[in-house]
Formats: C-alpha cells, structure tokens, sequence
C-alpha cells in the first residue's frame, strides 16, 4: 500500500513538474534558445499569485489565470527587447543572456519583496481526501488538476489553433513558415511568452503548499532541466512524460532510502537514461 | 561629494579639478578618522540578510541595533570618554564562504573591535575561522556544537549547545506529557541536514536513549525541500505519539500542514528557528495554536525589556533578536570593564567576568558568564507554546508563564 501511496504522491507531484517544464521545452524547440531564466519566472508567478490573495484575497488557483496573463506580458516584452537580439548569436551570448536574466530577476525579487518567505492560507490547504488506506492531499491534487487542465489547453491550442500551427511551423522549419507567410518572429514572441507564462501559472497552483520567495527558483530549476533533458529536449509530450517520471522516482526512491537521497536516485536515473537513449525518453531526432 | 566641486572652484584649471577631486575621494577617510578620535567604536555585525534565512538575520540586526542605540543614548562607553558604539552591519548572505570574506573584509578595512553574528551556525563557523587567526572577539547565539568544541579561544556563544537543546527539547516534552498523564513510548525525528539539525538531532537522541523511548522514525531531509509528502508518509506509518521536527521556517510550514492534511494529531514539537517567529503563526493561522516548541529563550520572561522592541519593530522579540541584543549588551559591558578596545583585552575580560543587570537579565540563568570553550554555563533552554498568536513559557516549571496544554 505505501507503495501505490508513493506512485500517487509522485504522480501528482509529477504533473506539476511537468507543467512548469513544458515551458522550458516550448521555449527551446521553437526558438532553439535555452532559457536559465525559466525557474525565475516560476517564482514571479507564485509572487503573482501571492499579491493576488494578499490584496485581493483571490485563492492562488484563481489568481493562476492571472499569473499566466501578466508573466506572459512580460515574457513578451524580454523577448522583444532582449531575446531577439541574441536569437542568431552564438550559443555563448544566449546562455551570457538567460543566466544574465537569471540574476537580475532574482535580485531585483529581493530587493523589491525581500527576502522573507510569505505563504498563503486557504481553506483547504490542510485538508484531503481519504480512499480507503490512502490519502490524497487536496492542495496537490488540486495543482495536479490544474496543471492537466493548463497541459491540455496548451496541447489544443498548438494542434488546432491556426497560431499553434503556425509556431510549429516555425520550430520545424523558419525559412519555409516564413515562405507561407507566417511571422515568425512574432512566433518566438508568442512562443517565449507562452512558455514562461505557463511556467508562471505552474508556481500559482503550488502556492497553496509551498511558500514564495525570490530565491525559490534555485530549487526548481535543475529539476526542471531533468525534466525536460529526460523527457527529450524540444518536445511537449516529453516534457509530461519526464515530469510525472522525475516525481515517481522521487517519491518511489523515499520508500527505499532516505529522502536525503532522493535527488541521487533520480540522477542515477537520469545518467542512465542519457547514455542509453541520449534523445530522451521521447526525443526526436533533432 | 566629487559632484559638488566645480561650484566652488575658482577658474576651472585642471589642477584645482585635480586637487579637489583628491579632496572628494579622500573626504570619507578624513572624516572617518575625525569621527574615530570624537570616540566612536567600530563593532562588526555581520547576519544573513539575504538568502534562505535573511528574515532571521534582519532580526538579529534590529535586536543588536536596539540595543546599541540605547546604549549610545544612555552616553555610551564610559569609561572610555564616552564612546559611541558604531555599528558596521554586513550581509554574509546565507553562504559561508561569503560569511568568511566579509569578516576578513570588517577586519581588515573597518577596523572593528569585535563582531556579532551571524545567526546560523554554519556561517557563525566559516566566521570563527577568520576571527580566531585574527584573535577578535566573536559573540553568537548560534549553537550547533562544533562552535565552542573545537577550542577555539575567540568565541562566546550566550546560548546553550544544541545538543543541550535538542536533549531539553525532548526532556521538556516527556515532563509535559507526564504532567498530562501520558508516558511517551514512541517518538519520531526528523531534521533538516544542516550543522544545526544534525547536531540538536543528536541531542534529542540521546535524550531519548537516556529515557529508555523507542525512536520509530529519525530522518534527516535537504535545506530547502519542496514536498515533504514522503517524510509525512513515513510518519504515518511509523506509529509516533510525539514528532520532533528541526526545521527553519519553510519546512516547518509544510511539514505542520501535511500533518493536518492526512489528520495525523500527535503533538508536534518544533526545534526552535521557524518554530518561533511571527511568520509561523501568520502561515498557518489557527493551525499553529497549541504547537509546542524548544527555544533558547523568550521574550516573556523579561517583558519591561523585549516590550522596547515591539514598540520599535512591530513584533515580539523573537529569541534570536534578544539572544544578539544581550550579544551586544554584554559587549558593552566588557568594554566598559576592559577600558579599552585591544581584542586581548577585551577577550581576557570576556572569559573572566559574571555579567549582570542590562540585557542578560533577559537570559534563563539571569546573568551571562562564559566558560574556557566560550559557552554561556548559566544558560538553559526553555518551551514554549503558541497560544492566541503569542510564544508563551511553559517549561521548565521555576521559569514557567503558565501550564503547557497537551493535544495527544
């Protein structure tokens, strides 16, 4: 029974990884740029979502729409002003940049919120559901449920929205979207702000359990490299497929040995799967 | 101010630009050695004002500020003329290799007499380093053992070690349940991996052992964990009647909550660090009425001097604020004794001396005096218990403000 109770903790835990990381992915197979940055637009969200709550007394579920609207604003601007300047620069420079943004963010965190960690109260916070011998916590699962929900959203709107069809265009061939007359630079705007927005919406639905502060994204961005790395670099699907991975083996890995050990298991894990199959568990060839 | 000297220039030749702005960047220096000789003395201050324990750290500050501004009202250092305390505050971040450079840094370039700090004892370590080679004198409330066994001749820590705590923490908790008419068979560990949860772990095991009570769960967990759900998973099913938790604040926050989540109600006994700030009652709310916790000392237990505090910073002085304002307050008084700020002197009168009255009446022991590791002997640790948003003293019973409340 601990066992089936592991798989389930994980397994929640894992859907939101996976959503916070889909961003990372989106940004990378569309752009080709790896975002260092991502993690930082995490903890904008989850401060989004504080102040909503805080000052608005908006539950951080709700406040998620609106952590997604504003980061994604942001997310725009970044790639208008920085980002495309950097998109035909050697590898160096846009690593230079994302670290660079990386830092900035984070500092700017501290220096405007503090460094104090702030959490929310909400009603169910302490509650779960109990199913026979198990439980399940309802703040996770109510995160769980909210990253699906954002996962399937996103995974509609790239199959049948004409935008999510033009920026995949773009990610497999630029030239040739460009020839059929799609923008793609207006596609890397859309593409980076969507990725770090749903990175954003990803910290709001885990604000219920955790708490916000500037340096939180430390914790969350080698996770999310795992994710992404593991599920193959580029694609969507991997992303999801990763996420719920990294969490089972997290939770698994805990049954077995101290939880100290945890993040070992999972880069054991993670070694072995790189030198067996290099593309990710659902890389494509890229 | 290089800004405001071509105003006064007369005829901007390059030479008198040359010389005034030699005068501009020299003014600080000038004026600080002016200030030196009107009797200021330089006291370094170094906490974690960034990072994960910045909200500790800025505590510890406004205790130590508190207390140096009185200090400076009342007329300062007599019996050196009246010398004013100067506070060169610092950020070590919560890293200690920065810990150990800004030291080096106050050290060298500002001069200062001794330092306080810094909160956490990993950093309170890398720092001790630096002052010991340097023979200055460093006063902690940090307590992790390592600080004052390694022999170290340069340091003063006003609080008990933790494995003292750790053992009182779960010494107080059989005595409060014994009160409560239930004898402990079963406990549960768990602690974050740093030198402070490892070594108030330890305490608590011994304490245990001594006692003859089962540990059915003993867990370490990294800094800065992000879902606790396995930790809580195991407690459930390791069948404890008292969890010890050694955590800072985030972690204590989840901790305490997934606890109510899978409505596991054993008392839960907090390290002290998160357990004992405001912001834990403001996280958890109704949640937090009624958790018990150790703690080093509490603000109850001298009101007409923590009160001071509240009415400056808004909240009650936690224990970390008071511990570095007596840090401060028996600096004070060392220096009054020593007549003068040579490190050695003021060393040999730290190590030698029962300090009364000010600050340390504020301590359990009502008085502070170090032994020859550094180690404040007079010192024991108390619990305490949230009750209506306030840390209330309930063990040990000469000290007590009122009669703990045990949930089993």
């Amino acid at each position: 029974m601990a066992v089936v109770q592991a798989i389930l903790d994980g397994l929640m835990i894992g859907g939101v990884y996976a959503v916070i990381s889909i961003g990372l992915t989106l940004v990378f197979g569309v752009m080709g740029i790896v975002n260092f940055a991502q993690a930082e637009f995490l903890m904008l969200g989850m401060f989004v979502a504080y102040f909503a709550w805080a000052w608005l007394g908006l539950d951080p579920l709700l406040a998620a729409p609106l952590a997604f609207a504003v980061v994604f604003a942001l997310g725009a601007a970044l790639q208008r002003l920085l980002i495309r300047r950097v998109m035909k620069a050697p590898e160096v420079a846009q690593i230079f940049l994302t670290v660079g943004l990386l830092i900035v963010l984070e500092n700017a965190a501290l220096l405007m919120f503090g460094s104090g960690f702030r959490s929310v109260t909400t009603p169910y916070q302490t509650s779960s559901l109990q199913l026979g011998p198990l439980f399940v916590s309802v703040p996770y699962l109510a995160a769980f449920a909210m990253s699906v929900a954002s996962g399937l959203a996103l995974f509609l709107f790239m199959k049948s929205s004409w935008f999510g069809r033009a920026m995949r265009a773009t990610a497999q061939d630029p030239m040739a979207a460009k020839l059929m007359g799609i923008n793609a630079d207006r596609m890397h705007m859309l593409a980076f702000a969507l990725g770090v927005g749903l990175t954003a919406f990803g910290g709001a639905v885990i604000l219920p359990y955790l708490t916000a502060s500037p340096t939180v994204g430390a914790q969350f961005v080698v996770l999310m490299f795992t994710v992404v790395v593991l599920g193959g670099l580029g694609s969507v699907a991997g992303a999801v497929v990763g996420g719920l991975a990294v969490g089972v083996i997290q939770s698994l890995s805990a049954l077995a040995f101290p939880i100290q050990l945890q993040n070992l298991v999972l880069f054991v894990v993670f070694i072995a799967v790189l030198a067996l199959r290099p593309k990710g568990l659902l890389g494509a060839a890229r | 101010m290089p800004g405001t000297e071509r105003k006064y220039g007369l005829g901007p030749t390059r030479r008198h630009a040359l010389a005034l702005t030699a005068l501009g960047i020299a003014s600080p220096f000038v004026l600080r050695d002016a200030v030196a000789q009107g009797k200021a003395i330089n006291v370094g201050v170094i906490m974690p004002l960034s990072g994960a324990n910045a909200q500790f750290g800025i505590n510890s500050r406004n205790g130590v500020e508190l207390v140096a501004d009185e200090i400076n009202a009342a007329g300062g250092i007599k019996s050196l003329g009246g010398a004013r305390i100067n506070l060169v505050v610092a950020d070590s971040t919560s890293t200690p290799t920065t810990a150990a450079n800004v030291a080096q840094r106050l050290l060298t370039q500002n001069d200062v007499v001794a330092i306080l700090g810094a909160f956490a004892s990993a950093l309170t370590i890398a720092i001790s380093e630096v002052t010991e080679r340097r023979g200055v004198p460093l006063l902690t409330m940090s307590f992790s053992d390592q600080i004052t066994g390694r022999g170290f001749e340069n340091i003063f820590q006003v609080v008990a070690k933790a494995s003292a705590i750790g053992k009182a923490q779960f010494d107080g908790t059989v005595a409060i349940a014994a009160a409560a008419g239930q004898k402990l068979d079963k406990i549960a560990i768990m602690y974050e991996d740093t030198a402070y949860g490892t070594s108030q772990a330890a305490g608590l095991r011994d304490g245990a052992k001594a006692a003859g009570v089962q540990i059915v769960m003993d867990e370490a967990y990294p800094l800065g964990i992000t879902d606790v759900t396995p930790l809580i998973n195991k407690l459930r099913a390791s069948g404890a009647q008292a969890v010890f938790p050694v955590s800072y604040l985030n972690d204590s926050l989840q901790i305490i909550r997934a606890m109510r989540q899978q409505k596991i109600a054993i008392p839960a006994i907090g390290g002290a660090a998160g357990y004992v700030i405001p912001d834990f009652e403001k996280g958890l709310g109704e949640f937090s009425e009624g958790v018990l916790s150790i703690s080093p000392a509490n603000y109850d237990l001298a009101p007409e001097l923590t009160e001071r505090f509240r009415k400056r910073y808004g909240y009650f002085m936690v224990h970390e604020a008071l511990e570095h304002a007596v840090c401060m307050d028996v600096l004070a008084q060392a220096l009054e004794q020593a007549k003068s700020t040579k490190p050695d002197d003021l060393r040999k009168v730290l190590h030698g001396t029962r300090f009364e009255g000010g600050w340390t009446k504020a301590m359990t022991g009502g008085a502070v005096q170090f032994d020859k590791t550094g180690l404040n002997t007079l010192s024991v640790p108390v619990m305490v218990q949230w009750r209506n948003k306030e840390l209330v003293t309930v063990w040990p019973s000469q000290v007590a403000k009122s009669k703990a409340i045990w949930a089993s």
